[in-house]
C-alpha cells in the first residue's frame, strides 16, 4: 500500500495539469498513465485553441518546435461545399477577423500538435513540479474501505491510497464506472470518431495550403469531414453519435477521401496514408453527475468537451486545474464529502467553459441538425448556400433577372428550410442574446409572413424609362 | 482508391483478451457488426463473434461495448504498455 494525498487515473492534459497543480500546492500527488507514454493511446483534439495561450501564458509560451515537431499554426480555416453527386460546389476561406479581441488569435485559429508529442511535453510540467507519474499501468478499480472510496487499486493487484481521486480517465472512464457517477454513457451522448493520418511534405504543404490549415467538408454523403494539417502531414476525420451509423463508418470516411477534389488534392500534396485512428468522444449539451464523495471527473471523463465542435484539450486543462484546487483545499480541511467536492461544479461553471455550456443545449442541437444529419439537412443546405454565394457570380442572364431567378430558387427550399431555422436557429439566437424571442418562435406567423416577404422580392413592377 | 488498412496501425503485442461476449445477454441486434471500424464482429450460423485475432486489429476504441445496449460485451483496456499504439494521433 502507498499513500498518496491525490491519486489522478489518467495523464491526459486533464490529467496532467490536475497533478501539476496539486504538485505546486504541495500535495503528495501520483498521476497514472496506461500506455507506456502519455499520448500514446490518444488521437484527435488535437487542435489547441487560442484560449489555451491566453488562459495558461507560461506553460504555452513553452511549446515549441523542437519539443514538439508537428506543431504548425493554422491561420486560416476553409469551409468545402460538396452537392448530393459528390462535386465541390463551393468553398469560404476565412481567416481571424477584425473583431476577434486578443492574441494569439488575431494570428491564428488554432494551434496543431499530434498528441503523441504534446501530451508528454504536458505531463513533464507535473512531474517537473514534483508529481510521480506511473506509466505502464492500468487502473482497474477503487479501493473502498466501509464503503468508502480512498484510493485504487491496478491490474496487478497493487493497491494506492489517497483522500481524493480524480478521473482523468478518458471516455470510458473506470473512475466513474467504479465509483457509481456513470455506467454507460447514453447513446446520444457519445460519438465514434473515425481519421486517417496522412503523410505530406511539410514544404508542399507551405506551398499549396498556405496557412490554410484547417478544413471541414460539408456533404449530404457523408458527416461533416474534419481536415487538420500538421507540419508534415495531416489528419481527416469525421464521427456521429453513436446510433446514427447505418453501414460501417469507414465507408462514410472513404467517401470523402474519393471525392474528385479529395483525390486530387492527395496528388498535389503527395499525400499518403499512414494511421487509421479510431476513438469514442463525450458531446453533451450539459455536463452532469461529475463529482461523489472522494471523486472528480474531469476533461472527457466528465464529459466536458465543447457542445458545438468537441474541443476537448482546453477544457480538460481548465477543469483539471480546477478539480486540484478544490481537492487541496478539501485534503487540507480533511473534508472531501460530496457536499464540499460540489465546489468544483461552482467553479468550472465560472469559466469560459461554463459559458459555453450555457447555450450547449442549443449548440448541441443545431449541430446535431446539420452537420451530423448529412442526409435530412445537408442534402438542402449545400445547394441552398451555393445558390446564394455562387448564383450570384454568374452571367448567364442580365444580372438583374439572374437575382429574380436565384432568389425564386432559393424560395423553393424553403419548406424545409422554414422548419429548421425555427426549431434550430431561433432558439440559439434567444440563447446568444438573452432574449425572449417568442414572437419570432411562433412558427405559425413566420410561416404566415415569410413567403409574403420572399413573394415580394422577385416581382418586377414596370420598366425604367418606358 | 481503395486505402489498405495492413500497416496502417502499430502496436506493442501481449495484451491478452480484453473483448468479451456474455451469450447469456446477447440480443443479437447485430450493432456491433455495423459500428466496428475494423469490422472484427461476424455472425455465423445465427451466432455473433468478434474474430480470433482481434488483439492484433484492434483500435482500442471501445465502440462495441458502448453501442450494445443489452451490456452483453464485456471490455476493459489492454494490459497497460500493450496494444495499439498511435504515433501520430
Amino acid at each position: 500500500m502507498k499513500d498518496f494525498d491525490l491519486i489522478i487515473v489518467g495523464a491526459g492534459p486533464g490529467g496532467s495539469m490536475a497533478a501539476k497543480t496539486a504538485a505546486e500546492k504541495g500535495l503528495k500527488t501520483i498521476f497514472f498513465e496506461r500506455s507506456r507514454k502519455p499520448g500514446e493511446k490518444n488521437s484527435s483534439g488535437c487542435g489547441l485553441g487560442p484560449r489555451m495561450f491566453r488562459d495558461f501564458p507560461e506553460m504555452m509560451k513553452e511549446l515549441t518546435p523542437d519539443k514538439c515537431p508537428s506543431m504548425r499554426a493554422g491561420t486560416a480555416s476553409r469551409n468545402y461545399f460538396v452537392n448530393n453527386d459528390d462535386i465541390v460546389s463551393g468553398y469560404i476561406m476565412a481567416r481571424p477577423t477584425e473583431s476577434v479581441s486578443y492574441e494569439p488569435a488575431k494570428s491564428w485559429i488554432t494551434m496543431n500538435v499530434y498528441r503523441s508529442e504534446f501530451d508528454p511535453w504536458i505531463a513533464k510540467f507535473a512531474t517537473d513540479a514534483g508529481a510521480e507519474l506511473k506509466t505502464s499501468t492500468l487502473i482497474v478499480d477503487l479501493l473502498k474501505e466501509d464503503g468508502k472510496i480512498c484510493g485504487v487499486i491496478d491490474e496487478k493487484g497493487e493497491k494506492y491510497r489517497a483522500p481524493i481521486v480524480i478521473g482523468a480517465d478518458g471516455v470510458i472512464s473506470t473512475v466513474a464506472q467504479k465509483s457509481g457517477l456513470r455506467n454507460k454513457w447514453a447513446q446520444n451522448q457519445v460519438t465514434l470518431t473515425l481519421q486517417y493520418d496522412f503523410q505530406a511534405p511539410s514544404d508542399k504543404i507551405d506551398d499549396i495550403m498556405g496557412d490554410e490549415t484547417l478544413a471541414v467538408w460539408w456533404g449530404s454523403n457523408f458527416p461533416a469531414s474534419y481536415q487538420v494539417f500538421f507540419n508534415d502531414g495531416f489528419h481527416q476525420g469525421l464521427g456521429n453519435w453513436m446510433n446514427w451509423w447505418d453501414k460501417n463508418p469507414l465507408y462514410y470516411l472513404n467517401r470523402v477521401i474519393n471525392l474528385k477534389y479529395y483525390q486530387r488534392l492527395l496528388k498535389i500534396l503527395d499525400a499518403k496514408p499512414r494511421e487509421l485512428q479510431s476513438h469514442l468522444l463525450p458531446w453533451l449539451d450539459y455536463p452532469f453527475n461529475t463529482h461523489t464523495d472522494s471523486v472528480i471527473l474531469i476533461g472527457d471523463a466528465g464529459g466536458f468537451p465543447c457542445p458545438l465542435e468537441a474541443e476537448g484539450i482546453y477544457p480538460a486543462m481548465v477543469t483539471g486545474k480546477i478539480a486540484a484546487e478544490v481537492a487541496s483545499e478539501a485534503v487540507t480541511s480533511g473534508d472531501v464529502s460530496k457536499a464540499t467536492l460540489k465546489r468544483f461544479d461552482e467553479e468550472w461553471q465560472n469559466t469560459s467553459i461554463g459559458k459555453e455550456f450555457e447555450a450547449g443545449c442549443e449548440l448541441w442541437n443545431i449541430w446535431k441538425a446539420l452537420p451530423f444529419s448529412p442526409k435530412e439537412t445537408m442534402s438542402w443546405f449545400v445547394p441552398m448556400i451555393m445558390e446564394i454565394l455562387g448564383g450570384i457570380f454568374d452571367w448567364s442572364q442580365p444580372h438583374a433577372l439572374r437575382v429574380r431567378q436565384i432568389i425564386s430558387h432559393v424560395k423553393s427550399y424553403m419548406p424545409k428550410a422554414t422548419p429548421f431555422i425555427m426549431t434550430y436557429v431561433f432558439p440559439l439566437i434567444a440563447k446568444v442574446f438573452e432574449d425572449d424571442l417568442d414572437k419570432l418562435m411562433d412558427p405559425k406567423k413566420i410561416m404566415k409572413v415569410l413567403p409574403k416577404l420572399l413573394d415580394m422580392l422577385p416581382q418586377k413592377k414596370k420598366k425604367r424609362g418606358g | 482508391m481503395k486505402i489498405e488498412l495492413e500497416g496502417l496501425t502499430n502496436r506493442v503485442p501481449g495484451t491478452g483478451d480484453f473483448i468479451t461476449i456474455d451469450y447469456a445477454k446477447c440480443n443479437n441486434c447485430e450493432c456491433c457488426l455495423i459500428i466496428c471500424v475494423m469490422n472484427l464482429w461476424r455472425k455465423k450460423e445465427g451466432k455473433i463473434y468478434i474474430v480470433d485475432d482481434y488483439q492484433s486489429k484492434c483500435l482500442e476504441c471501445a465502440a462495441c461495448y458502448q453501442i450494445c445496449d443489452a451490456s452483453a460485451i464485456k471490455f476493459q483496456y489492454p494490459t497497460g504498455g500493450t496494444g495499439i499504439v498511435f504515433e501520430k494521433g
